[in-house]
């Protein structure tokens, strides 16, 4: 087993690893090999983290985690949530360019890998089929090329205008069909292609045959917390009003325990800022209501950006079963029992407050 | 138009057709076809989704049809005359460019004769062939009269076939220069523990912009020193003592203005770059016309037919024959060049076609065919009983 296919399952190399293995993914499943756990993981880290690097990477064989990727595919697309696809992509795209810099940066020259475990660019050019298409300009010093020439048509299908000014090709040096990029710009240009390469493909149909149904029946429980993990989203009605006051108990006993503890696993982080950013505040306003704990600033800023999708659409906080799911529905009181979602419990307590302290004017 | 100036167009581009040789676009299989037909009122009615399948040989079905426009897609598509767009498999398009007097923002087009507005849309083709061929280093182009007020530049390069339509907005915005940043022309550079500010010479709006300040500093060396600072200072916001600063700069170190390093000259230079620049956009942007290059399912003019408009040749033009071309010659047809025909004008005028001027007068006029059959298709006479 290579262990770079195992860092980087989506090359063409990696999926013929996993064919020629001879390992049967419905078996795999049906036995609940750690390949599903590490599958569920891959899924599960991307909508909430926006990696897909595991949490206890010592725990997976190089096996498992090759696996895992197929099986994560599989999961996307049997939660079927176009939301899903896109974030699962994004951040398998992410976790190869954290990848990609560290192997680039392990060669010697960055032109040719030296081992087995890294690739050099490269490689990676030539597994996008973009060897003819990026030149390296000789280094103004050093060893390493600061500068690209991407040909034409693949910067425009890869980069986006949207990225920001820079990108825009009127702002760029284009040069006999060529674009001129720094190293950094190809590095984004390349986790492009490996996001789209990810995400070609998704969802796919899972059900239909006999052995589909037997996939999917035995994911069943993973695709439900994972359905839940997205799809409580819900209409909101626009809230803009930070009353903790007022906040269901379940938000308020995490908010406590943030502010106490200092700690909170990945679930209860999320619940609450998700919870927050559904309530209208933005990221800056978010990370100065965590100002007193020790909760990183990058990883809520992350996370908040995250939690907004390209639509303007949020994650809405998870729904009052979710928060069962993970232990963290606790105190419930009266208005509890005629809600099913915690924006529901907040909505319901602004509407019948006589007198609402706000936050932003404390 | 009435029913006998139609029916004799209709007749003389049948025998036009007859004669002419079309050469098909390459994968004309996989183009769809459109017409449109003589027909009676005001209303045109474009036939589309049609195949060379359905049509036959294009030159077959001119000659029969003997339609009053013809185009065709200038996408490729699995099933091209399946009604319904999404039904058509779409699989490229080449990147299409048009060029139209109406477009040309320093044409007035009631005070421009014709003539005058051809020449000013040439100007503006060879700016535009100067991007295709420089900067993005285009090399199958087909250069075409339009047979109208303009022309068409048909891309077919592998690598830009498939682009979507928001990827040729992306060209379309750099041919003209929507949205460039003046300012971020010149980048700041780490040298050593200092920085540099460094025009971006590379290519693009910004090696444009330093081709011209090169210029412009050759051209203020051939000067008196008083001549050259009374030329910088007719420039906005550079007054005497920036004036001097900058022809100090450029005469202390020439190789920083050769390498774009616009440090020395201090704030005055940047303003002379930045005044450049806008000078560079005026003169070197195309004005194409957007939606034409973004239109992926586009329908356009097929080289080698006529204009129903004009009578004239939908022409393609080869590169080394650009300068030459006068659209008035030799787009004219030789079919229509060898008699002459009586037609009744609505109004005085002139026309100048084959390098003659021809003066119309109210009524009947016996006229050189081509002429006839521009006026008619303009619909500014009628045919006249011979």
């Amino acid at each position: 087993m290579n262990p770079l296919h195992a860092r980087y399952p989506f090359f063409d190399g990696a999926r013929e690893a996993v064919e020629a293995s001879g390992v049967a993914l419905p078996t795999l499943i049906a036995d609940d090999a750690p390949a599903v756990a590490r599958g569920r993981e891959r899924v599960e880290r991307a909508l909430l983290s926006g990696t897909t690097e595991s949490e206890t990477p010592r725990e997976w064989s190089t096996q498992d985690e090759l696996l895992s990727y197929p099986i994560a595919r599989i999961l996307v697309s049997l939660i079927d949530a176009p939301a899903a696809v896109r974030k699962y992509a994004a951040a398998e795209a992410a976790t190869a360019a954290d990848h990609f810099a560290e192997d680039f940066s392990s060669t010697d020259d960055g032109l040719k890998s030296t081992n087995q475990r890294t690739v050099s660019l490269d490689d990676v050019l030539r597994e996008f089929d973009l060897a003819d298409d990026v030149i390296a300009e000789p280094p103004e010093r050093g060893r390493d090329p600061d500068w690209f020439r991407v040909a034409l048509g693949s910067y425009l299908t890869l980069s986006n205008a949207d990225w920001g000014d820079g990108w825009r090709l009127v702002n760029r040096e284009v040069v006999d069909g060529a674009v001129r990029v720094e190293r950094a710009d190809l590095t984004r240009l390349l986790r492009e292609a490996v996001e789209r390469r990810v995400a070609d493909g998704l969802p796919f149909q899972v059900r239909g045959t006999a052995g589909g149904d037997a996939i999917a029946d035995s994911l069943e429980s993973e695709i439900g917390t994972l359905r839940d993990l997205l799809a409580d989203r819900r209409d909101v009605r626009q809230i803009d009003t930070v009353a903790p006051d007022l906040f269901p108990p379940c938000m308020s006993h995490l908010l406590d325990r943030v502010r106490r503890d200092n700690e909170l696993d990945a679930h209860s982080t999320f619940a609450l800022t998700a919870f927050l950013t559904g309530i209208g505040m933005d990221t800056d306003e978010v990370v100065q209501f965590y100002r007193d704990t020790t909760l990183d600033e990058e990883t809520i800023r992350y996370q908040t950006e995250y939690l907004r999708d390209d639509t303007g659409a949020q994650f809405a906080a998870p729904t009052c079963a979710t928060m069962q799911a993970y232990g963290d529905c606790v105190n419930k009181d009266e208005r509890c029992e005629t809600i099913a979602h915690p924006m529901s419990y907040y909505e319901k307590a602004l509407d019948e407050a006589d007198d609402v302290r706000e936050w932003r004017e404390a | 138009m009435d029913a006998r100036t139609r029916e004799y167009l209709k007749g003389r581009f049948g025998d036009y057709y007859r004669r002419a040789v079309v050469t098909p676009p390459p994968d004309a299989d996989a183009r769809e076809w459109g017409y449109i037909p003589w027909t009676a009122g005001a209303g045109t009615t474009m036939v589309r989704h049609e195949s060379l399948l359905n049509l036959g040989h294009i030159g077959d079905f001119l000659a029969r049809e003997a339609p009053r426009h013809a185009y065709f897609s200038a996408a490729r598509y699995t099933d091209p005359s399946a009604n319904a767009m999404s039904d058509k498999d779409w699989r490229s398009a080449d990147l299409v460019f048009d060029l139209d007097a109406d477009h040309i923002p320093a044409i007035d087009p009631e005070g421009t004769s014709y003539k005058g507005m051809l020449t000013a849309c040439k100007q503006s083709l060879l700016s535009l062939l100067d991007i295709l061929e420089d900067d993005f280093a285009f090399e199958e182009l087909e250069i075409v009269f339009s047979g109208g007020r303009g022309y068409h530049v048909h891309v077919r390069d592998e690598g830009v076939r498939e682009l979507d339509s928001e990827a040729r907005r992306e060209i379309v915005d750099y041919i003209r220069a929507i949205d460039l940043d003046v300012d971020g022309l010149v980048r700041t550079r780490a040298s050593g523990p200092t920085t540099q500010r460094v025009l971006r010479t590379e290519g693009g709006w910004g090696k444009r912009t330093h081709d011209r300040l090169l210029a412009f500093v050759d051209e203020l060396q051939s000067m008196t020193e008083e001549e050259a600072l009374e030329r910088l200072q007719e420039l906005d916001g550079i007054g005497e003592g920036r004036a001097t600063t900058i022809l100090g700069a450029f005469e202390r170190n020439p190789q920083a203005i050769e390498t774009g390093n616009v440090e020395a000259g201090g704030p005055g230079l940047r303003m002379l770059v930045e005044a450049l620049a806008h000078e560079v956009v005026e003169d070197q942007t195309a004005p194409i016309d957007e939606p034409v290059t973004t239109d992926l399912r586009r329908l356009i003019r097929l080289p080698g037919s006529l204009h129903g408009g004009t009578g004239f040749e939908v022409q393609r033009i080869e590169r080394d024959a650009v300068d030459e071309f006068d659209p008035l010659v030799d787009a004219v047809p030789d079919r229509f060049t060898g008699r002459e025909i009586r037609i009744d004008a609505a109004e005085q005028g002139t026309v100048d076609l084959l390098g003659e001027r021809t003066n119309i007068e109210p009524g009947v006029n016996t006229v050189r065919e081509c002429v006839g059959v521009f006026l008619m298709a303009r619909g500014d006479a009628e045919k006249a009983k011979e």
